[in-house]
């Protein structure tokens, strides 16, 4: 099944540009989705093994209910980008497309991977289509940040390959399970954990490697930065937390906490004094990246729970808002605040459903897990709920500025919105609105992730039979 | 052994230090390059075994082989990573052949975001 699900999706990348129709890559995105739906419904943790070889000597992919989390999420926001993007991108089109499903092998590759080289592999298709991706429209400013980009991302993903290098010399196996039963928790081993935290750190976007983010996404069309706002931060997360779960290192972690707090905050101050709205909204996610990452160093159930809870949320609420303020974008073809104004009710309604989730208002999904990160916070220490509770404070400032300069101002212009544009628009606000009244829907799903991530043995069961 | 870990890490640093200092950005891409030789050197060095013999079932004993064979699966690894390395340089002269289209330059100090 999975074996098919990545045949079509690479047939799909080649066959957009020898056929040249862009429903193709639509058609196979689609699909990915409706599988990884269908994978979600089995309740055990399922093992492929390629080419008859079993687990510890051939690469697997290991369909447990963190990864196909995982997979749902980033398949599913794929969808709705590609059908969004077909009426967004107006040249080049099957290139576009190409590299959009080559994004999705990357991240669906990531996020069901058992073994660790395997993911270095994925975790560099994924890499190098977002850095062409970053170049796609060919301007000034898109080399610029796809140059750096590059650069930077090229440099951590060696530190991965480092990191894994290091594993294989002291234990001499790729597999995750496997790994996980002979790891050992002296010196040596913590280097290459450093390593391998690090490099996943510049896709998740924490602050010191946060650099290239804001420039990359200024250059890119709208729903590519979506992309890496939403699903390719989740990713990075999750390659943190798989590398922790490896290591069987769930647990208090002071120094995940601060590098949350810090990302938090900045992130949350920088957003406030931009201009252009898609910087804006790149330093917004990497602030909403820092709850993610203190609640992860909490370790507690609690927090894991509220963590994953927050990378969908998140990835809903920031794909609904590029979008939403992409059509903003294609339309006037400006992007500093003060320039896309505009008169229409249903996307003023859309837009500020998503910016008010930003923020944290109930009844709507961003409230819910602000709440557990809240709850879980208050367990540690309530400085760094009162923490929490300030950057939030802040969200709701940029918001109020993204929200003023597009709907409120005296400049506005009338405008017609394209139905395939705004359909997506309207599917994500639902998932908002729908998670944030009836908040079971999305505990339903995370918590079996949650408790997949803190029970270690039952995947090495699992992998490895007994 | 110690002194290919040694060699390693002085390719690496050479490698750093152009991607860091060199403001010319084929420099820079070429230090990548050498970064990434200084990890596959440092994958072979970790299968290799000092008077090894090459990793190929011939009509010596399975128990001799295993035993004194080269570890043939970072020699794999290390191919990957080769052509990996080909697509991200690829891509990255691209980007360098166009940054010069648009401006005349190849400085980083000259452009406006890459700086520092």
């Amino acid at each position: 099944m999975i074996t098919y699900v990545l045949l079509v999706l690479f047939a799909a990348t080649f066959l957009v540009l020898i056929i040249k129709r862009d429903e193709i890559a639509i058609a196979a995105i689609l699909f990915s989705f409706f599988s990884m739906c269908y994978m979600f419904l089995n309740p055990e943790i399922t093992v492929f093994g390629f080419g008859g070889w079993s687990p510890p000597f051939g690469i697997v992919w290991v369909l447990d209910k963190l990864s196909v989390f995982l997979a749902l999420l980033v398949t599913g926001v794929s969808s709705v980008i590609a059908v969004y993007s077909l009426k967004y991108i107006k040249e080049r089109r099957h290139r576009y497309y190409t590299l959009l499903s080559l994004i999705t092998i990357g991240l669906l590759g990531v996020s069901l991977t058992g073994d660790i080289f395997n993911l270095y592999v994925f975790f560099e298709i994924l890499s190098v289509s977002s850095y062409a991706l970053v170049a796609f429209f060919l301007d000034e400013g898109a080399i610029e940040g796809a140059f750096k980009y590059l650069m930077v991302g090229s440099v951590t993903s060696l530190f991965i390959l480092i990191g894994i290098s290091m594993l294989y010399g002291l234990t001499g196996t790729l597999n995750f399970a496997d790994l996980a039963s002979k790891i050992s928790h002296s010196n040596p081993y913590m280097i290459a954990l450093g390593l391998l935290v690090a490099g996943f750190s510049l896709k998740a976007t924490i602050i010191p490697f946060h650099a290239w983010k804001p420039d990359a996404i200024e250059g890119t069309p709208a729903p590519i930065g979506a992309i890496f706002t939403s699903i390719s931060t989740a990713i990075g997360v999750y390659g943190i937390l798989r590398i922790l779960f490896i290591f069987n290192l769930i647990q208090l972690n002071w120094v995940l906490i601060s590098f949350g707090v810090i990302t938090m905050l900045v992130g949350a101050f920088l957003a406030l004094v931009q201009v252009n709205v898609k910087r804006m909204l790149a330093y917004s996610g990497i602030s909403q990246i820092g709850y993610i990452i203190m609640v992860i160093g909490f370790g507690t159930l609690l927090g894991i729970t509220s963590g994953l809870y927050h990378i969908l949320n998140n990835a809903l609420i920031k794909t609904l808002l590029f979008m939403g303020i992409g059509i903003g974008i294609y339309l006037t073809g400006k992007e500093n605040l003060d320039e896309i104004g505009m008169k229409s009710t249903p996307l003023l309604i859309c837009v500020g459903i998503g910016l008010l989730s930003l923020s944290g208002i109930p009844p709507l999904n961003g409230f819910v897990s602000k709440w557990l990160i809240f709850m879980a916070s208050w367990e540690i220490s309530p400085i760094l709920t009162a923490i929490a509770i300030i950057a939030s404070a802040i969200t709701l400032a940029y918001s109020f500025k993204i929200f003023s300069s597009m709907f409120l101002t005296t400049k506005r212009i009338e405008v017609k919105i394209p139905k395939i544009l705004f359909i997506p628009v309207v599917i994500l606000t639902i998932l908002c609105v729908l998670i944030g009244v009836f908040p079971q829907i999305g505990l339903n799903i995370i918590e079996p992730a949650a408790n997949a991530l803190l029970n270690q043995n039952q995947y090495i069961t699992a992998v490895l039979g007994g | 052994m110690l002194e290919i870990y040694v060699g390693m890490v002085l390719v690496a640093l050479i490698g750093m230090y152009c991607i860091v200092w060199k403001k010319n950005m084929i420099k820079k891409v070429i230090g990548l390059g050498i970064f990434t030789n200084s990890i596959h050197l440092l994958l072979i060095a970790i299968g290799f075994r000092a008077g090894g013999i090459p990793p190929i079932v011939t009509r010596v004993n399975a128990n001799y082989l295993a035993l004194q064979a080269v570890d043939p699966l970072p020699q794999a690894l290390v191919l990957t990573s080769i052509v990996i390395q080909l697509s991200v340089t690829a891509l990255a002269l691209g980007i360098v052949t166009l940054a010069y289209r648009h401006m005349k330059t190849l400085d980083t100090e000259r452009m406006n975001r890459l700086r520092g």
